[in-house]
């Protein structure tokens, strides 16, 4: 008895449109993917020859426009409120920095009152943001 | 074709720098610090006024300046504290001028005030 032979038939799976569809997945990934951007207020910030790097992973934004309107974490908030959000922010990271993005313009009482909020919160640490080449400021 | 792809891919992946935080930082006070005594002459007082003159020993200090004098007087008094008092309607700016020009001339010992109206 003879026993037909295996079919000669390759199974192969086509990959010439591999590079194709990896592509294609790229640019879908890229065009559908939205960066989450934190929506300060517009600020023109001070100029400061020193200013340093500050770590990212530590920072928590306290933005402050010329007219003098408070906004941290995407919510307008009020001097007094300030030293709650950052009670409840320092028990999360207590390495916290919180960084000044304040207008030049701003009077600097608003930016002491918050200060202050600070102190009583224990947010020691700090950062006025400024840019080192803007004109913005100075001179 | 692929090639092109991926030449542009690294192009941009060495090329993007993300947003950086620059700012100056400086270690607040905090409520359970303690007062600390310090000796009228080791402190200097740098007014920032809301004309946005700046006034030291009760004269007035073009910020151009200011390095200079801040410099000098480290130099005479090794422990020198600089009190930045700012009036209440004084431009934020101009603090941060006066805290890059105090950074600039090596001032570490650095306390923030307003001004008592």
């Amino acid at each position: 008895m003879k026993f037909s032979r295996e079919s000669k038939i390759e199974n192969n799976i086509p990959t010439a449109s591999m590079a194709d569809i990896a592509f294609l997945l790229l640019i879908f990934f890229m065009v559908t993917t939205i960066f989450k951007l934190e929506d300060g207020l517009t600020v023109s910030l001070p100029r400061a020859e020193t200013a340093a790097k500050q770590k990212r992973e530590r920072i928590m934004r306290v933005w402050i426009d010329a007219g003098g309107y408070i906004s941290i974490q995407d919510k307008l908030v009020r001097v007094h409120q300030v030293r709650d959000i950052m009670t409840n922010a320092l028990s999360e990271n207590p390495l916290l920095i919180v960084a000044f993005n304040a207008d030049h313009r701003v009077p600097a009482g608003v930016v002491h009152e918050v200060m202050e909020q600070l102190k009583e919160a224990n947010a020691v640490r700090v950062s006025f943001t400024a840019d080192p080449e803007r004109a913005g400021g100075r001179r | 074709m692929s090639d092109i792809a991926f030449l542009l891919l690294i192009f941009f992946l060495v090329s993007t720098i993300f947003a950086l935080e620059q700012g100056i930082p400086l270690v607040l006070p905090g409520k359970t610090s303690s007062n600390v005594k310090v000796k009228r002459k080791d402190i200097l007082v740098v007014e920032a006024h809301a004309n946005g003159a700046i006034v030291v020993d009760k004269q007035v200090v073009p910020i151009a300046n200011l390095r200079g004098l801040i410099e000098r007087r480290i130099a005479e008094t090794e422990k020198l504290i600089v009190v930045v008092e700012s009036h209440p309607d004084s431009d934020y700016g101009l603090m941060v001028d006066i805290l890059d020009e105090l950074r600039l001339a090596n001032a570490r010992r650095i306390s923030l005030k307003t001004m008592k109206l």
